[in-house]
């Protein structure tokens, strides 16, 4: 650590004077990839978009059932609102009479 | 070893996982391994191609990697090599002397659009260059990485004291220097 600081001599920063172009990290490691024959932007590229189209298929899915479980119970309301609206309308005797005089064929 | 270096191992020696293991080492140690070499050969064009030749080295010889030594030794080792036979090659074409290498190689400096150092620091890189190469290493590799002796004798294969040593001129020729320009 003496030694170190004799050459420093305060002034010598022991940081390197040397600086690489923009990415040069990145785009070594691409070539390298290309030069061993391994495709890792594809993998990515394929991996990421079955990734998306699983998502997407299991939203579809998803929605589908839960679209289909509240029209099913909109209908099933609906019906039991159409006749709860027609009782309304015709009064209790009415609707005694038709259920203890059988009509006539 | 540790659990990662044991697993990356492992995948390595299948076919089916040896790219993919192989493009993560590359990027776990391209860094360290690009300013290994930087740091001898100085200029950032040299120390590209050379960073290539070495990742294609291991690629290739990695069959005859067993794990005896960590990850990092071996790939610092194939690194030096291809740095020094570099610099060998470098002597051969042309230059006469050791001299003229270290010259030509503080020109490209000079010139090379990637470095951004101050005239102290230029100076300093000067000074290294009238190191002999083994001794530049190893000046290198404990200056500014730290690299303890031991990691530096599975590396380069000397032992801890003439390291020790090496370093020890290193730095005595350096101080010199630096009385001399005054």
């Amino acid at each position: 650590m003496k030694n170190k600081q004799n050459i420093l001599s305060e002034k010598i920063s022991m940081e390197l004077p040397f600086t690489v172009p923009e990415n040069y990290f990145e785009q070594f490691a691409l070539q390298i990839d290309q030069q061993i024959g391994y495709k890792v932007s594809n993998h990515r590229f394929v991996k990421s978009w079955m990734y998306f189209a699983a998502m997407f298929v299991g939203l579809f899915l998803v929605g589908g059932e839960m679209f289909y479980s509240a029209n099913q119970r909109n209908t099933a309301k609906n019906s039991e609102n159409y006749e709860s609206y027609v009782l309304s309308q015709v009064s209790e005797s009415t609707v005694m009479d038709y259920y203890v005089n059988e009509p006539t064929k | 070893m540790n659990q990662t270096e044991e697993e990356l191992l492992l995948k390595l020696s299948q076919p089916k996982t040896r790219n993919a293991a192989f493009s993560s080492l590359v990027r776990t140690y391209q860094e360290r391994l690009y300013w290994h070499i930087r740091k001898m050969v100085l200029s950032h064009d040299d120390s590209n191609d050379i960073l290539q030749n070495a990742f294609m080295k291991a690629w290739n010889g990695i069959d005859g990697f067993r794990g005896d030594s960590q990850f990092s030794t071996w790939l610092y080792r194939i690194a030096t090599n291809e740095t020094l036979t570099f610099l060998a090659n470098k002597r051969m074409r042309g230059f006469s002397s050791m001299d003229e290498v270290e010259e030509s190689l503080l020109q490209n400096l000079r010139s090379d659009a990637y470095f951004d150092g101050n005239d102290l620091q230029l100076r300093l890189q000067k000074a290294i260059l009238t190191l002999p190469e083994k001794q530049r290493l190893v000046f290198n590799m404990k200056y500014f990485d730290d690299i303890t002796y031991e990691q530096m004798e599975s590396i380069l294969g000397t032992s801890v004291g003439a390291l020790k040593a090496s370093y020890h001129y290193a730095v005595k020729k350096i101080e010199k220097y630096f009385e001399e320009e005054k």
